[in-house]
Parts: C-alpha cells; structure tokens; sequence
C-alpha cells in the first residue's frame, strides 16, 4: 500500500496544474539555496531550537551567547537560531528569556553542524508582581496546521464556523442551504473530521448532511485546522482533519476585559452581537474568570433574483468558564450552551420524485415570499449543552499529569411540514448523551525527547423522545470506547521527528421498533493506528513537514441502521448493518517558506481509505401512494482521495499586499472507477489590500478587494439528481478601519460579499437543486475591547 | 486552598452523575402519524336534477405499511358507466394510527387541494369541477360526469393531493390544472387508478 501511494502521488504531481508546478520549483530553488549555504568549508555551526519547558511552544527573541566566542544569536519565530564561524572546541552557550531561568550549557563541537533544543523553564514566582502565565496548550504536530486568529478571524466574525473556515485553503463547506455549513477538509466532512470545543471532541448528531456543528465560534480567539490523520492523538474518526475551536487562555492577573463585537448585514437583514467579559481575582493570584456570551438573528436570505422561503434563523449561545493555575496546578471548569433554531428553505422540501423533478427542472424555487424573520416548518431546534472540568499537576519540571471530564447534552428537534397538531411535533426528537473522560501524562525532557501516554473513554447514550408520529430514523444506542495511546517526539536543532500509536475498542448495542418489531444489534470494533512523522527546518524560513498516519472509523449508527423515508428529500435510505470499519492511510507533506516579504504554504495529501461508507442509488424506485421515490443504499468502496492547497501572500511594498489561497481534490472510488458525490471542485480566492492608513501606521485603514474563482465539478458521479451547476467567480470587497479610543482599539469593518450580486449555485450545497446561493450582501462590523 | 484537597471527591461526584444519567432508554413503538394507508373514491350516481340515485359505489387504494420499502401500494380500478354523472368523495385514512385524515384535511382547507389529471382528463373522457359543501375549492367532494361517447374503454385518473400549496396562484383553481408544482407546496398524495369504462 505504501508503494502504492507513493506512486499515486508523484503521478499527482505530474497532473497538477502549472501553477503548483512554479511553486515547487520556486520553493526546490529555495532549498537549494539554503542547503548550499552551510555547506562552506571548515566552519562549524551550532544550530539549536528554544521552547518553552511548559508546552513546547516556540521562544522568540531569546538571547544566544558564547561566552568564549563573545558571538551569539536571537531565536527567530520558530525558536531556531543559528550561530555560524566557529572552531572546533567547547563552548559554554547561555540562554536567556525574560521571565525564564537561564540556561547554561557546555557544548563541545567537532562535526560540522552541531543541533540542540533546549527548554527554558518559567522563573514566575522568585520575581514579586510577576503576572503568572495562563497554562496555554499548544498542538505539537508535523502535520499540516492552519489557524485563524486576530484579523482574519475579525473579518470571519458574523459567519457560522464552517463558512469561518472557508478561509483556510483545503477547507470548503458541506452546506444545506445558506444557514446549514459544514466544514468539509480535504473532501471530508461529517464523522471523518473531528471538532473540539475547547479540547472536547464535540457529539452531536453529526452524521447527518444538514445538521450543523453545534458550537459558537464568537467563543474562539484562535481557530485551528489540522489536516492530517490524528486519530492517535484525538481518538477515532479524525480521518480527514480536526478543527479546535479554543477559547482563549483564562486571566491570570486581576486586569478586567471586555469586548464587544456589533455586527449586521443586509441581506437577510442580520443582527448579531457578541459580548464577553474576563478578569482575574485581587485575592487568590492565579484564579481568573471569563463570560461569554451571543446572540444572532436573521430572516430569509435573498438570491439575486428572489427571496429563499423560510431561511431566517436565530441563535443564542452562552459560555463561562473559571479556572486556577498555580506553578504546579491547574484547574479548569467550563460550560457551554448553544442553541439554535434553524429555517430549511420551504422549496426544498418535497413530497415525492416528480415534486423533486420539477423543481430542479425549474431551477429556482416555485414561491415567490417577501422579506420575512419568521421561522416555519421546515425548521430544526437544536440546543447543545457542553460542561468540562480539566485539572493538570506538574509532577515535577519534565512531567506532567492531565486529567479532563467532559459531558455532553445534544437536543435535536426536526420539525416537518405536517397536518394539524402534528405540525407542533418533531419529526426527529433525539436527545444525545456524552460523557469522555481523558487521563495522560505529558513529558517534556530537558533532552530531546517529549511526548504523551494516555487513556481516553467516551460513552454515548442516543435516545429518541417518544411522541414524534414517525418511525425513527435512527434506533435508541449505547457506545462505549476505550482508547490506549501513546506518542513520542523527538527535536534535535531543525529536525523533529515523532512517532504515536493507539489502540481502541468500540462497542455499540442499539434498539428499535420498526413495524412493531424490535431490532436489536450488539455490534463491536477494535482497531489500531499508528503514525510518524517529521519538520525539518531547512532554513529559519524554510521548512518542510511529511505525516503518515492511519486513521479509522467505525461505521456510524444511520449508516447501519437507516432504513425508509428520508424525509424531504424524497428519497428512501437503506442501512447495512454488516458494514466494517473504514481504514485510511493519509500522507500530508507540507513546505512552508516565510520571508519579510513572502509567505508560502503549499500542502500535498494522498488518503487512500479502505471500506469508504457512501451512499449510492441503486437506480430503483419505490412507490407507495405519496408517488414514487428514488432508493440509495449505503455501500463501501476503496477511496482515494489526493489533492493540494496552496496559500501564499506577498508583501509589494509597505502599503500594498497580495494573498493567494487555492485548492484542488481529486476522489476516486477505486472499485468502480467513478466519481463519488460532493467533493468540492477546484478553487481559488486570490486579491490586493491596500493600507491607507498614514506613513506612523499605514495598517490602521486598508481595503481589500479578493476574487473567488470556482470550477465546475467535472468529476461526477454516475448518478446524481441534477447535473454539477458551471464555474462562477464572485468578487468581494472588504474595508477596515482601526481607531484608537483613549488607551483602546475600535476596529470597523465593511465588506461587500458577491459584490455584483452574481447568480451562482455552488456544487457543495445541497440546495443547488432548489434555489441559487446568497446574493449580494454589505456587512457592517465592530469590534471593541476595553 | 484547602477546598482543592476535596476536590477529588466532587469531581469523581459529577463523574459518577454524568455517567449514571448516560445510558439509552428502551425502544418506544412509534405510531406513523402522518402516512395515509388507504385512499377511498366513492360515486354516488346523480340524476339529471342532481339528486342521487342508487348505490354508492367505492373504488380504493391502500398501502397497508404506508411508506415502508417492500411493499407496494394495492390499487383497483375505478369502473364508471359512460353518460352518467357522479358525486365523487374521497376518502382519507391513516390505518396504523386509526385516523381519518379527510377531516384534517377540511380543518386545513386553506393549504389543501386535489388536483385530478391523467389521459381521462385530457383525452375529455371524464370531466369534473369541485363541488365541496364548505365551498372552499379543496376537492374532497367533487362532481365528476363521463363522456357519453368516450373512444375508449380503459383510461386513467391521477388524484393527487397538494399540501401547503398558494391557492390563488393563477390556474390553481381549475381542478386540472396540470402545472400543480408551480403553486408551491408538496404531494401528500400522488395514486393512478386505472379506469374501466362500461
């Protein structure tokens, strides 16, 4: 398998278009540079890596010295230094960082490139009125990584998590019409990625194309996308990627914040507004606090040339959390409440294939609403409870102990278009409970060495409410898994290497009625995976990363199970309950090059996975008196799935920059030799911001105009109810004004999204049957902190 | 920090409750509100001042499982006499819940209408024009009258029945009205009969 997908990659490479072809020759020309540059005879070089002992988070701009040499270096922001010139011979080198113990080390050179890392432990509490530092965890992977924090996420701010993310090259959406986004990685969304809310895996009832992750991302400062395999770390199912959603570390000082966040838009005449407040204790040092708060509401969304029935929403979300962090000790307890109460577009739902037909045949939905907020059936209610407590103890400078709880509430309410009192019941009651439980213990060793053990359990309890009229869709389940793991890293200087494997094993019982008879099925998976990886700083700004991992996924309950209508769609589902585990390999390299002027991430995946659960139609109808409807059965396939992402930007000149984010995925189901469904076409977002701002700091106005160019999906499946919609490009223009106000910053906002109002139906949305996407939108966007 | 000594103790307390409430309930029998089982069209001969004469006569159709694969729906043909005129009802119930739904149906009379198409009503062999007590157009009474020269003796009849529909959306009022979908709404119902023509 490994040659295999060795081979499969390099043939990717040959297909990319040109433009990813310039870029690695561009990036090769670079790594030529730089491997030639330490190649000059008879100096030595010590070369090293500075973290912090903590979490392993790079240390910038701390002070390298040779005391014999009187020569030294500045960590850059990777932490790597470089100090080149020097003879043969011991060296003492001395580390300092404020705040940090110096270190002082004796090194004795001989060969020619000489690496070390070297971990500095906080000093805290020896200085009287020192703050004490908040416990920040960092993600230590070789995978690839993207984040959106400070002023993109600023402009991302109004959005749902999935559109957020659309941001990030490689990430698309899933969406079921303009309300409904689900983030999709690398062409996988739903139970192949993973979400953490604030480090616990989110349960809902993700399997389900139309149910939205439950979480508010106004509690995020800092969105982090991981695109590799890390069901090591995460546990099953992180197949395509993992999204942490973090909320930012709590106060350690008695200093108060809050900030506030104002937004509205005009199409679908959006409000929203977000509000949180965080402080830290006079008394107790160490104890700090922070609330959180939003709330959103909307009405129907305008396509171009029409209003989209029932499409308005609202949602309210709160979280809190207080926490204690000490030198040894660190306790945690958190809690979130998200709730939301979501319009389906009216058209969409249809009561049989010839409904189904004509509506796709008309292109556009048969009614022709006004404007209105109000939310009717079809619509969904879905409140999602989360509590945590995390503690952690510092056994000792290198050890450290982890423990965290978490329990999970999942209401969901499906609410159809019905006769009479049935209209006031859900069709879909389900209630999900979650406990996960994790317990490991973190090293980072004075040597090269850190890593993780651990044990992480989660047991699930979905029930379906009695009383929605309907046969369930899904049954009544208890789940249970166990997961062992462990993970080691090696650093030495520019090189990191590391290594993780895990074992679990899943067990599910679940009953139904169906008929009047009860199903019942005690089913169970185990299974291992395994990764390796490695970073390899060729240059302080040039540095290559290659993840292989394996992943897995146990087949998820309504691909088992489901069996009959689904409802609106008018399409009949059929579960397999023999169905076995997906197994998938995926390799994730990744160059990345970062330069004052330019910035260069380019990543290429290969994810070839074993028993790919999809849905397929069987190419039969069923009548009954409602007419007929199409039957698709769940079915696996061999998958392969390969692409790249590539975002870059450049700095012309002070004023004056250019971004460039692109993907391209390319699925296989290597069975049958077809296309699967919804796999994001290629696309690419590129612009120009502009700084107005004067000469002192020219970034305190800017606008950005960008442009979105979206391929038609050429790459069908064999059987799809309306063919792929053709290639649009939208433009967009953004303006951001910072204005300081007294000692604190106000930033303002306004974009025009799909500036031309341009009528475009993306393929990713399952609504593209039934009505265009949104059309033009202005938003206006505050942001202040005080 | 004293408490924090304790703190085991009320962690392993919600430990213990968030585990004991995580457990699934037992299956509940779900009853299918909303399915419609079996479809009755019943013709009640009128004479020519439209008073009724002789017995009434049904033709039904019934899917007892409602929407289940395996099964499909049992449908009998509608046999009519040419010449004759009818008061033609429908019948709507729901058998798994034991409901009838042709009340629902009049309590909604605003989001409701049957539409009746098919080769009788395009090749002119039957004609009808609603005819219900409560003068809403909704079709549940109707009055259907059979060609006296029809060309044929088998034809078809396909009632189809709109929920959620906008009423006065142009044409919608013709009891033919072949373009049904562009009123909005969705099929709750959609049965050919096939029709003998004696």
């Amino acid at each position: 398998m490994f040659q295999k997908l060795w081979f499969n990659s390099f043939a990717a490479i040959t297909f990319a278009t040109v433009l990813h072809y310039r870029v690695i020759l561009f990036l090769a020309a670079f790594a030529f540079i730089a491997i030639e540059s330490y190649a000059q005879q008879c100096n030595l070089i010590l070369r090293g890596k500075v973290l912090h002992q903590e979490n392993d988070n790079a240390i910038e701009a701390a002070y390298v010295w040779i005391l014999e040499t009187r020569t030294g270096a500045v960590s850059d922001q990777n932490g790597n230094f470089v100090v080149r010139d020097l003879c043969p011979g011991t060296y003492t080198v001395t580390i300092q960082f404020l705040g940090h113990k110096e270190i002082r080390q004796t090194i004795n050179l001989t060969s020619n490139t000489t690496s070390q890392t070297f971990r500095m432990e906080e000093e805290s509490f020896e200085l009287g009125g020192v703050e004490v530092h908040g416990h920040q965890e960092a993600i230590q992977t070789t995978t690839a990584v993207s984040s959106l924090y400070g002023d993109a996420l600023l402009q991302s701010r109004g959005e749902s998590l999935g559109e957020s993310l659309k941001r990030i090259a490689g990430v698309t959406t899933f969406s079921t019409g303009n309300t409904i986004s689900k983030p999709v990685i690398h062409g996988m969304h739903s139970n192949r990625i993973m979400i953490l809310n604030n480090g616990i895996r989110l349960e809902g009832q993700q399997w389900g194309a139309e149910h939205a992750p439950e979480i508010d991302p106004f509690l995020a400062d800092e969105i982090t996308v991981i695109k590799g395999a890390e069901t090591v770390r995460f546990g099953p199912e992180a197949m395509g990627g993992v999204i942490l959603v973090n909320p930012p570390s709590l106060p350690t000082s008695k200093k108060h914040v809050t900030e506030i966040n104002l937004l509205g838009a005009t199409n679908g005449r959006m409000g929203n507004i977000s509000a949180s407040h965080q402080g830290g204790s006079k008394k107790i040092k160490g104890l700090g606090y922070r609330l959180q708060g939003s709330a959103k509401r909307a009405g129907n969304v305008r396509s171009p040339g029409y209003f989209q029935a029932n499409t308005g929403m609202s949602e309210y979300n709160f979280s809190g959390s207080v926490g204690y962090s000490s030198k040894k000790l660190g306790v945690e307890a958190y809690y979130s409440f998200f709730n939301t109460e979501l319009g389906i577009l009216r058209d969409a739902h249809t009561g049989n294939l010839s409904d189904l037909t004509e509506i796709i045949e008309n292109g556009r939905p048969f009614s022709n609403p006004e404007f209105s907020y109000q939310i009717n059936n079809p619509r969904q209610v879905v409140a999602h409870h989360l509590a945590k407590i995390k503690s952690h103890y510092h056994l000792n400078p290198e050890w450290k102990l982890n423990f965290q709880y978490g329990f999970q509430l999942n209401n969901r309410e499906e609410y159809d278009r019905r006769r009479g009192d049935l209209n006031a019941r859900p069709s879909l009651d389900l209630q999900l409970f979650t406990n996960t439980i994790d317990l490991f213990l973190d090293h980072n060793l004075k040597s090269n060495w850190s890593g993780s053990f651990g044990v992480n359990v989660i047991q699930q309890a979905n029930n379906n409410i009695p009383g929605t009229g309907v046969t369930p869709l899904i049954p009544n389940y208890d789940m249970f898994n166990a997961g062992l793991y462990a993970m080691e890293k090696y650093l030495k200087g520019p090189l990191e290497i590391e290594v993780g494997a895990r074992y679990d094993y899943r067990t599910l019982s679940a009953a139904r009625f169906v008929q009047g008879e009860l199903q019942e099925a005690d089913l169970s998976y185990q299974n291992f995976s395994a990764f390796a990886g490695g970073l390899y700083q060729l240059s302080p700004n040039f540095a290559f990363t290659s993840n292989l991992g394996t992943a897995w996924r146990p087949p998820n309950v309504n691909e088992l199970f489901s069996q009959g209508l689904h409802h609106g769609a008018a399409a009949v589902e059929i579960g397999d309950p023999t169905m076995v585990s997906e197994n998938s390999l995926k390799w994730v390299n990744g160059l990345e090059y970062e330069s004052e002027k330019a910035l260069v991430e380019f990543t290429a995946y290969a994810n070839q996975i074993k028993n790919y659960i999809y849905l397929s139609p069987t190419g039969e109808t069923f009548v009954s008196l409602r007419g007929t409807f199409n039957v698709y059965e769940y079915l696996q396939a061999d998958a392969f799935f390969y692409g790249f992402d590539l975002s870059g930007s450049y700095t012309f000149s002070d004023r004056l920059n250019g971004y460039l984010k692109g993907s391209i995925i390319r699925a296989k189901n290597t069975d049958e030799g077809n296309y699967f469904p919804f796999i994001p076409s290629d696309r690419m977002d590129w612009g120009f911001s502009y700084a107005l701002g004067r000469e002192s700091n020219p970034n305190s106005d800017r606008i950005t105009v960008g442009n979105l160019v979206v391929a038609r999906q050429k790459r069908e499946p064999d059987f799809d109810l309306a063919a792929a919609p053709p290639a649009y490009t939208l433009f967009n223009f953004g303006y951001q004004k910072k204005i300081q106000v007294s000692k604190n910053q106000l930033n303002i906002g306004f974009q025009i999204n799909n500036l031309f109002n341009t009528e475009y139906k993306e393929y990713m949305n399952r609504f593209r049957y039934f009505s265009a996407d949104m059309g033009r939108n202005f938003l206006i966007k505050l942001n202040y902190k005080f | 920090m004293k408490d924090l000594r304790k703190l085991p103790i009320y962690l392993f307390g919600v430990l213990a409750l968030g585990f004991a409430s995580c457990e699934s309930n037992d299956p509940e029998e779900e009853n299918d509100g909303e399915v419609i089982t079996e479809v009755t069209l019943n013709f009640q001969e009128l004479d020519a001042t439209g008073n009724p004469m002789g017995l009434v006569t049904s033709f039904k159709a019934s899917d007892p499982e409602g929407i289940e694969v395996g099964s499909s729906p049992i449908i009998q043909p509608v046999t009519l006499t040419r010449g004759k005129t009818y008061r033609m009802t429908i019948a709507v119930y729901n058998g798994i819940e034991d409901e009838d739904i042709t009340e629902e149906i009049l309590a909604e009379a605003d989001v409701h209408q049957f539409y009746f198409l098919g080769s009788a009503f395009t090749s002119n062999i039957l004609s009808i024009s609603y005819d219900d007590p409560s003068g809403d157009l909704i079709g549940l009474q109707n009055i259907l009258s059979v060609s006296s020269s029809p060309g044929t003796n088998n034809t078809q009849m396909q009632v189809v029945l709109r929920h959620d529909l906008d009423k006065n959306f142009p044409g919608a009022t013709n009891p033919n009205f072949a373009n049904f979908v562009q009123a909005g709404g969705e099929t709750d119902l959609d049965i050919t009969f096939p029709v003998v023509i004696n």
